[in-house]
């Protein structure tokens, strides 16, 4: 029942959106001979969960949404080095390569959604902005990418998806790849015509399709 | 007229010291090498990684060389406007990649044929001033970017036409088209027709690469260039107005003295779109009234630095010509025009930013219209006071029997083509036709007749042999299937 009681409180720590209270309660989890493991998935997760209805139906707001990801993200920089000294590895669910493509340096959609991968349980390769489309195409074949996600906010630098996705098939390594796109100038038909295997809103959004592109 | 001020002038005063205490503790974080270089030999510091702080007497020195207007020159003179001197300037909205389709109605991807169609109309519409090119051209040939978007706009329209250019090669080969548009290199720097617009400054506090290349290349040409500062409440700014007034302003400094050391005495405009995020899903609303909030204490700093001020004002969140879109380009417009600012990015987009819509733009030429008589005001004279006329008339008359009612009743008032001021029952008959009905057939009547703008087909053959392959740059018909 002690556990219990600790797992609640980390829950509500999450949904409180209190990275303070989500670290002292890993602290005592730990210190109490809580499998690491547990702790995130009958404590954070949970709270995760609540925290993602709450968005859906706008009861709780953007900057809420990042930083309950920012503390559980705080939080598994502790648990995951515990998890590998119990013998154990967090799986992760895929290999994920991001960026904003060349001549575009607007960051935080694509820094949203590392975030929202990162707390889904992806590994994640953040290329940053103003990505040359050789820099996805080396670091999507070095690191053996399960996806490729690019963002563009500009109009006039959306070109540069169509590019990477072209010098893919040049090379013939398309197909070895799911690739998405998003940004403020990005559209579902746009994703369809060069040919990405999907485009997505918002992050949020986005890790339910890669949810369902890399299942 | 007295324009409309939300800040006193303490705290006007209070922004500016805000601001240069921005650019001297926090600094701007500068990507381009060569801008490095402009700001430390004109007494910025510049440390390893490229943050720029700037010592205030630096900015107030260099604020002090701008001049106080801004001219777009247009293929014919006549069209050249001059802000603040000239009053507002109403533009259309620009580089989205999509258009409704008229015949449709449904969104696709825009092409060089569309550039010349919106080119036309907005050469026709009498409320808009610069025609900044709407669209892209997904019909653009490899190499010919930016070129298949200017060649069809500069081709169908005389007044002045503003836009960017992604990279440096795209430049040139733009600037090569207003240099044969112009009869050669030296009359073209008599009269520059091109207007370019970048964004170099990325909030928050940040300078980027490629627009930074193009600002210094074509200020440092005596070319007309200039900038447009985009501060976003909560994601890029802080989620106060007064902050994000801070933080734009410091932006707006910080290229207008880089553009002033590169060549003392460049014509700036303080252009901006800010916005506060919809922080219920992070969701950009350039729609949003905090832009006109924030577009009225920018004409009043505008005004301090004693230059003309504007920016994209009256975008829309919607995507139809709908209510939504009517109240958040009349509302933010209004708000600008009334406080003093002089140019409006306005016209024709919706879907903030993301597709063209003939109709859309028809509407917004009379929202111009209507904004521009405001600006016009009371036209206050004792004449027209009509002291004689109220008189003559006298209690119980008639104003229609007047011949000073006949001499003024077209130019009095604003006499609007779409606005419906019928009775309902002949609305009923003609099919209900709403608001943007009305507007999508003057866009076809107007587009159906031939473009005067048109330049010679001697040019034309100039221009297409030196840009082999370039795209035909001709209006048609709206409604006519594209191939």
């Amino acid at each position: 029942m002690a556990d219990e009681a600790v797992f609640d409180q980390l829950r509500d720590a999450i949904i409180d959106q209190d990275q303070d209270a989500v670290l002292a309660k890993v602290e005592e989890a730990l210190g109490a001979g809580i499998d690491p493991r547990d702790v995130i998935s009958k404590g954070l997760l949970p709270g995760l969960n609540v925290i993602g209805e709450r968005f859906e139906c706008e009861e709780i707001f953007l900057p809420e949404l990042m930083q309950a990801a920012l503390a559980f993200q705080a939080a598994m920089a502790i648990l995951e080095p515990k998890i590998r000294e119990l013998g154990g590895d967090q799986a992760k669910k895929g290999k994920i390569v991001l960026g904003t493509v060349k001549g575009d340096l607007h960051s935080i959609g694509k820094n949203i959604l590392r975030l929202m991968f990162e707390t889904s349980g992806y590994e994640v390769y953040d290329l940053g902005i103003d990505v040359d489309l050789f820099k996805f195409v080396d670091k999507a074949a070095e690191v053996g990418a399960d996806v490729i996600a690019m963002s563009a906010l500009l109009t006039t630098t959306l070109v540069g998806q169509r590019d990477v996705i072209e010098a893919l098939k040049g090379q013939g390594t398309r197909d070895k790849y799911k690739i998405i796109i998003g940004g403020g100038a990005t559209t579902e038909q746009w994703a369809e015509s060069i040919g990405a295997d999907g485009w997505s809103a918002n992050a949020y959004d986005a890790v339910n399709l890669v949810g369902r592109l890399v299942s | 007229m007295k324009f409309a001020e939300l800040l006193t002038a303490e705290q006007v005063k209070r922004v500016h010291e805000a601001s240069l205490w921005v650019l001297e503790n926090v600094g701007i974080l500068a990507h381009n090498p060569r801008a490095h270089q402009v700001f430390k030999s004109h007494g910025c510091s510049v440390d390893d990684d490229g943050l720029v702080k700037f010592p205030p007497a630096v900015v107030d020195l260099y604020m002090k060389a701008c001049p106080p207007s801004f001219t777009f020159r247009g293929r014919d003179p006549r069209f050249d406007h001059t802000i603040p001197d000239d009053g507002p300037a109403f533009v259309t909205g620009s580089s989205a990649p999509n258009v409704v389709d008229p015949l449709t109605g449904t969104e696709r991807r825009a092409t060089s044929a569309d550039i010349a169609a919106i080119a036309f109309l907005i050469n026709e519409l009498d409320g808009f001033d610069i025609f900044s090119i709407s669209t892209l051209a997904e019909d653009a040939p490899a190499g010919q970017f930016s070129l298949s978007r200017f060649y069809p706009a500069l081709k169908n329209c005389l007044k002045p036409v503003r836009s960017n250019t992604p990279n440096m090669d795209d430049l040139r080969q733009v600037l090569k088209l207003g240099e044969l548009i112009a009869g050669g290199a030296e009359a073209y720097r008599e009269r520059p027709i091109i207007n370019h617009h970048y964004c170099p400054m990325v909030s928050p506090l940040t300078m980027d690469v490629d627009s930074t290349d193009a600002v210094l290349y074509l200020t440092e040409r005596g070319l007309p260039v200039y900038t447009t500062v985009v501060p976003n409440a909560g994601l890029t700014a802080p989620m106060t107005l007064l902050g994000t007034l801070v933080v734009g302003n410091a932006e707006f400094l910080a290229i207008s003295v880089f553009q002033q050391m590169v060549l003392e005495g460049t014509p700036v405009i303080y252009a901006s779109l800010p916005t506060v995020a919809d922080m219920r899903s992070g969701a950009y609303a350039p729609g949003a009234i905090e832009t006109g909030i924030l577009a009225m204490a920018q004409a009043q700093l505008g005004r301090l630095y004693g230059v003309p001020t504007g920016g994209y004002i009256g975008l829309t969140n919607a995507h139809s010509n709908d209510a939504q879109s009517g109240y958040e380009t009349g509302m933010n417009t209004l708000a600008a025009v009334t406080a003093g600012a002089t140019l409006l990015n306005t016209g024709g987009l919706l879907s903030s930013l993301m597709a063209f819509d003939f109709a859309k733009a028809v509407i917004d030429d009379e929202i111009a219209l209507m904004n521009k008589r405001v600006v016009r005001g009371m036209d206050f004279s004792e004449e027209n006071l009509a002291l004689n006329v109220i008189a003559e008339v006298g209690p119980g008359g008639d104003f229609m029997k007047s011949k000073h009612t006949k001499s003024l009743m077209k130019t009095t008032a604003v006499l609007p083509r779409v606005a419906d001021r019928g009775m309902r029952a002949h609305w009923e008959q003609n099919g209900r036709p709403v608001a943007h009905d009305r507007a999508l057939e003057r866009a076809r009547s107007i587009l159906q007749g031939s473009n005067p703008a048109v330049w010679s087909s001697e040019l034309d053959e100039r221009i297409r042999s030196e840009f082999p392959g370039i795209v035909a740059g001709d209006a048609l018909p709206l409604g006519v299937p594209l191939a």
